[in-house]
């Protein structure tokens, strides 16, 4: 068996719906502990690329796959693995905030009393480490009974990373994270998309080039479901090696 | 101050001779006010019935239920009836309320898992669509025709015989078209993206549903079952040939003893009394019942409002 080092890898992925295919022989890994930025045109598969990482593309009827998703060298996909482990490992962050209809406590302690955390003591130093790492704490910890959909749209963005983070996931997918926010509560984001990668694998998809080499550390090129180019952000920003990426980086395809 | 008040006049004549002469010169003004008239004269059409009724049960039951002499007031809820009708109406209330009671342990939960299995969990369009199909079609069938299944069904072929148990089942059937398509609608106008939240936790498909989706879903639940619960504790052609009837309430769930009063059939049967002295007691049980439906909806309305602020 080969060494496993990384986190997530992708061999030969294609993916359709119906008889329409998204995805076209995708081959890559994500580096751990780094921003891996996901751009491309809307429609080109990004969405369904990150979707299919925590097996969320299972939830449409006429889902189907080939190739191999790696989670730490295990086919996420091989029947008998379990799913909700799984999701439990690889965290989710959606485009519009959707927080639960309960309060921000009640928002954080969802997922860790799903897995099994019943001590009081524990959900609720999991409640005050989550929205810590989230760079939510100091401005809502005065209020964790209120309803959690009465925050801001960048609060509840954040909420909702700090409830991705509440099962320790060592990976974590966002799925354009702040193109439903301001520019202020986006750059906050960002800024703690950043701080984040420390301790976690971080997946970013995004349609905004520049946000894309604000805060990734290496960048992938999805066009039509084919995976162009990817290479460190660097690289893709300063000599692409693709005409087409170059023509989307340059705002002339996309 | 004369000429203040001259000027006041001469401005308001001035904007009705304005008006005038607006209508005169313009065909289309006239037809523009017509219009106007017309649709308020539609709208007062369509509240006078609310009026017209409440004035009616009130003219003839107000005293009766608000009244201080023997046998009026709370005295008429809380007194049973006696041989003669002549006491009040305690065992219609009581009647009612559990027939309501047990109707909705019934339908409530029947129909509300029937939502969550159609919305969320069925796959095929067909078993959804004849779900939707039959829950329509049992909505439009006439309560009386309703009643007679019940008793056909219930009373005599399950052998169940009429009585509580009997009537409160037949009230569920009315019951389950209401709460399964509001609900339905509820959990239709929940957000994908909650549903996927959850299960990106690692939630289970059913600790989503539970805990997630019904409680977004919560608000336009009550709705649909507070309209239900109004709706059946008025209905009189159902429960006629399936609860029986009682001076008392019931000591048993089946059988001779569970024979039930109902407030809408002791309304009916009052009325139908050629003896002068019910009818003042029928209008009464009919302004009883009809502050209980009211009753029913603000609670139902407070709780629903207090929980959307408190959670959505």
């Amino acid at each position: 068996m080969v060494e496993i080092s990384h986190n997530i890898e992708i061999h030969n992925l294609s993916t359709w719906f119906g008889s329409k295919k998204i995805l076209r022989d995708i081959t890559c890994y994500f580096r751990d502990n780094s921003v891996t930025a996901i751009m491309g045109p809307s429609g080109c598969g990004k969405s369904t690329l990150l979707r299919t990482l925590n097996r969320l593309n299972d939830l449409v009827p006429s889902f189907r796959r080939e190739g191999v998703v790696l989670f730490r060298g295990q086919d996420i996909y091989k029947p008998g693995s379990s799913v909700y482990e799984l999701r439990k490992r690889i965290g989710m962050v959606f485009q519009k905030p959707n927080p639960f209809p309960m309060s921000v406590r009640d928002n954080i302690m969802y997922g860790p009393k799903l897995h099994g955390v019943k001590d009081d003591n524990e959900l609720d130093k999991i409640v005050e480490d989550s929205l810590k790492r989230a760079a939510l704490w100091d401005e809502v910890k005065d209020e964790l009974d209120q309803p959690a959909p009465n925050l801001s749209g960048g609060q509840q963005q954040r909420l909702c990373i700090a409830r991705a983070l509440s099962v320790d996931p060592p990976v974590l997918l966002m799925d354009e994270p702040v193109s439903s926010l301001d520019p202020l509560s986006a750059g906050k984001i960002e800024e703690l998309i950043v701080e984040l990668k420390k301790d976690y694998t971080i997946i970013l998809v995004t349609h905004n080039v520049q946000q894309a080499f604000r805060v990734s550390d290496e960048a992938a090129f999805l066009y039509l479901g084919e995976l162009v180019e990817f290479n460190s952000t660097k690289k893709i920003a300063v000599a692409p090696q693709d005409e087409r990426t170059e023509a989307f980086i340059t705002g002339r395809i996309g | 101050m004369s000429d203040e008040g001259q000027s006041i006049f001469s401005n308001r004549f001035l904007f009705l001779r304005e008006w005038i002469t607006n209508v005169k010169q313009s065909r289309r003004h006239l037809a523009d006010f017509l219009f106007k008239a017309a649709l308020t004269a539609i709208v007062v059409i369509i509240i006078a019935p609310f009026f017209l009724i409440v004035f009616q049960v009130a003219s003839i039951g107000f005293w009766q239920v608000f009244g201080t002499g023997r046998g009026q007031g709370i005295e008429f809820f809380l007194t049973f009836p006696g041989v003669g009708l002549e006491g009040g109406i305690r065992n219609a209330i009581v009647g009612t309320v559990e027939l309501v009671v047990l109707a909705s342990a019934v339908g409530i939960p029947l129909s509300v898992l029937g939502a969550v299995y159609i919305n969320e969990y069925a796959r095929s369009g067909l078993v959804r669509n004849i779900v939707e199909f039959t829950s329509d079609v049992l909505a439009g069938i006439p309560s009386i025709v309703i009643g007679a299944f019940g008793f056909t069904f219930l009373a005599s072929f399950l052998n169940l015989g009429m009585g509580v148990l009997a009537g409160s089942l037949t009230l569920a059937f009315m019951m389950i078209p209401t709460v399964l398509r509001t609900t339905q609608e509820a959990l239709r106008a929940v957000p994908m993206s909650l549903r996927e939240g959850s299960l990106a936790l690692g939630a289970t498909k059913w600790s989503t549903t539970w805990n997630v989706t019904m409680r977004a879903a919560f608000p336009g639940l009550v709705t649909g079952v507070l309209l239900a619960i109004g709706r059946i504790m008025g209905e009189t052609a159902p429960l006629i040939f399936t609860a029986g009837n009682s001076l008392s309430v019931p000591t048993e769930l089946v059988g001779s003893g569970s024979w039930v009063a109902s407030i809408p059939y002791t309304i009916w049967a009052y009325i139908s009394d050629p003896r002068e002295y019910l009818q003042a007691k029928a209008h009464g049980a009919a302004l009883g019942l009809m502050l209980m439906v009211l009753a029913v909806t603000v609670v139902a309305n407070l709780i629903s409002r207090k929980v959307t602020r408190r959670l959505v």
